[in-house]
């Protein structure tokens, strides 16, 4: 039997069909700027992380964070950054440095934590780091903040 | 605390209304019929079975002051009840008559217009049906407020002024339109909203900053604030000339809310209780559970955590034991059935997903109790000003 209808993407002849960027507000800074403010940030955090000022550095990272098309680029840079202070970071300090961030902050890292779960070969980074952060942060944040990272369209 | 606890059916109760007196009651218990309860003593027992849709029932609303029932259903008809005398036995029935909705996919939610001359009719054909009697075809109509609708319509809610009707949608939006509609309506005094109100006029379009699907919307008693929940775990309060506050919450979504009074609201979902918000233009706040889920509740022996105290040392204890054992030590919970029952219980009185909350006792601004139904088949009372504490 024929099947090779059930691949058209029937979405095409919809006038209605409801876009991806009507979704969510895009981002209004240029592309460009993204990129330049997502290296700026990277230097920030080096220096951040040289005084040992972990909160810092996760503030900086998180805060403004690159999110929708065009930027990946940028959305790289940054999930990079935030994996060397993960990596960093002592486990016995993780609850206090999570307590000290912003709700926006911890929703945006939770983004970010799956990210990371999500990467092939896990990017350079082992998955118990990543997991270690993530019962932290959903034991203080609660399972609303996992809620959040499953609905919001602006992906990271 | 809860007041009363009541286990209408073992299946999952999709909408609840009660007659105005309260000594009534009617469900959809997942299914094609309406089911009517009366109260016998401290009981409610099925009296009465209002069949005509061939889909599941998703909504009911009872005018308080007409009495007529009204249910939408997936079968994409409206139908409203009213209660008259069968010339043969005397009897009071029933008698359903059909509106036409001219709505191609499933009606999802259906409320009743403070005056009663209207209903609105969300549904899944990205419109809203409003509906109004027209005397001269003896029969009820409709108009659609279409635009800019871009999803299903998840809830709706009528203003006090008999005009405004606010929306929330699966296109992450909560809407407030006017639904005037000219040989029904006079015109409706200017308010907060706007002034000028033709029909489908867009007075007000609000998002949530992390998006979701908007579960359900309410207009506070005065009509002045806007509520509405939606799926990123977390209560909209919008002041439309002022601030809108964004209380994220750490636990599961809410589906359903309910103001109390013009500083308070009730919300309740899949988080299996429900939770008090106050405040005022100043800041919104939770103030706390109805259910008190510290405790060990009486005779239940003790069960573990689904509480918010511990969000996620549940996920160690629980079910997530139950399968462990059987697991890695072959215990199954069919040999140990005492502990490994009462180990997957909820510390909430509902034990599923709460559908649909209500206004119980009160008027409107001073609510004093709440009624909730959802997926356990469980109708639960509360009284709103017994907070159970913090979470």
């Amino acid at each position: 039997m024929d099947t090779a209808f059930r691949k058209i993407d029937i979405d095409q002849y919809d006038e209605d069909v409801l876009h991806e960027s009507e979704l969510y507000d895009a981002d209004p800074r240029d592309p460009a700027q993204v990129l330049e403010d997502a290296k700026q940030r990277q230097a920030a955090v080096r220096t951040a992380l040289a005084r040992s000022d972990v909160v810092g550095a996760l503030s900086t990272i998180l805060e403004n964070a690159p999110y929708g098309p065009n930027v990946d680029q940028a959305k790289e840079i940054t999930l990079h950054t935030l994996l060397t202070i993960l990596n960093t970071t002592k486990s016995t300090e993780i609850p206090a440095v999570i307590k000290s961030l912003s709700q926006d902050s911890q929703d945006t890292l939770m983004k970010y934590l799956y990210k990371g779960m999500a990467m092939p070969g896990w990017g350079d980074i082992s998955g118990s780091v990543l997991l270690g952060w993530h019962e932290k942060l959903t034991e203080i944040a609660g399972t609303g903040c996992i809620v959040r990272t499953m609905t919001d369209r602006r992906l990271v | 605390m809860a007041l009363e606890v009541h286990t209408l059916a073992q299946t999952p109760i999709t909408a609840h209304v009660f007659s105005p007196d309260r000594s009534q009651l009617a469900v959809s218990l997942n299914s094609n019929d309406v089911q009517i309860y009366s109260r016998q003593g401290q009981e409610w027992v099925p009296t009465e079975t209002l069949s005509e849709h061939d889909k599941l029932i998703t909504s009911i609303d009872w005018a308080p002051h007409s009495n007529r029932i009204v249910t939408a259903s997936q079968d994409r008809n409206a139908y409203v009840w009213q209660e008259v005398q069968d010339p043969e036995t005397g009897k009071l029935v029933w008698k359903p008559t059909l509106v036409l909705l001219r709505i191609n996919r499933a009606a999802t939610h259906v409320r009743w217009s403070p005056k009663e001359d209207k209903f609105a009719v969300a549904s899944g054909a990205r419109a809203i049906a409003i509906c109004s009697f027209d005397e001269e075809n003896n029969w009820w109509v409709s108009k659609l407020l279409k635009k800019p609708i871009r999803s299903t319509v998840l809830s709706v809610d009528w203003h006090p002024n008999n005009v405004l009707l606010a929306a929330g949608s699966a296109d992450m939006r909560a809407r407030v339109f006017s639904a005037y509609i000219k040989e029904v309506d006079e015109r409706p005094a200017a308010s907060v909203w706007g002034s000028k109100l033709p029909f489908n006029t867009i007075c007000g379009e609000y998002t949530s900053p992390a998006g979701g699907w908007v579960h359900t919307v309410e207009f506070s008693p005065s009509g002045d604030v806007l509520a509405f929940a939606s799926h990123d775990s977390s209560v909209n309060i919008v002041y439309p000339t002022g601030p809108v506050f964004n209380i994220r919450i750490s636990s599961l979504p809410f589906v359903t809310l309910t103001w109390t009074a013009e500083n308070s609201l009730v919300a309740a979902g899949h988080d299996c209780q429900p939770v008090v918000f106050s405040g005022s233009e100043a800041g919104w706040q939770s103030v706390g559970s109805l259910d008190d889920t510290t405790g060990v509740k009486a005779a239940d022996g003790p069960r573990a955590g689904y509480g918010g105290n511990t969000s996620v040392g549940r996920l160690k204890t629980g079910a997530f034991a139950t399968f462990r054992d059987a697991d890695t030590r072959g215990k199954s919970s069919l040999s140990g059935a005492g502990s490994a029952s009462a180990d997957t219980k909820l510390l909430t009185v509902h034990q599923n997903t709460i559908t649909s909350i209500r206004p119980y006792q009160g008027h409107p601004g001073q609510v004093s109790m709440v009624s909730t139904t959802g997926v356990d088949g469980k109708l639960v009372i509360w009284d709103v000003n017994a907070v159970a504490g913090g979470r």
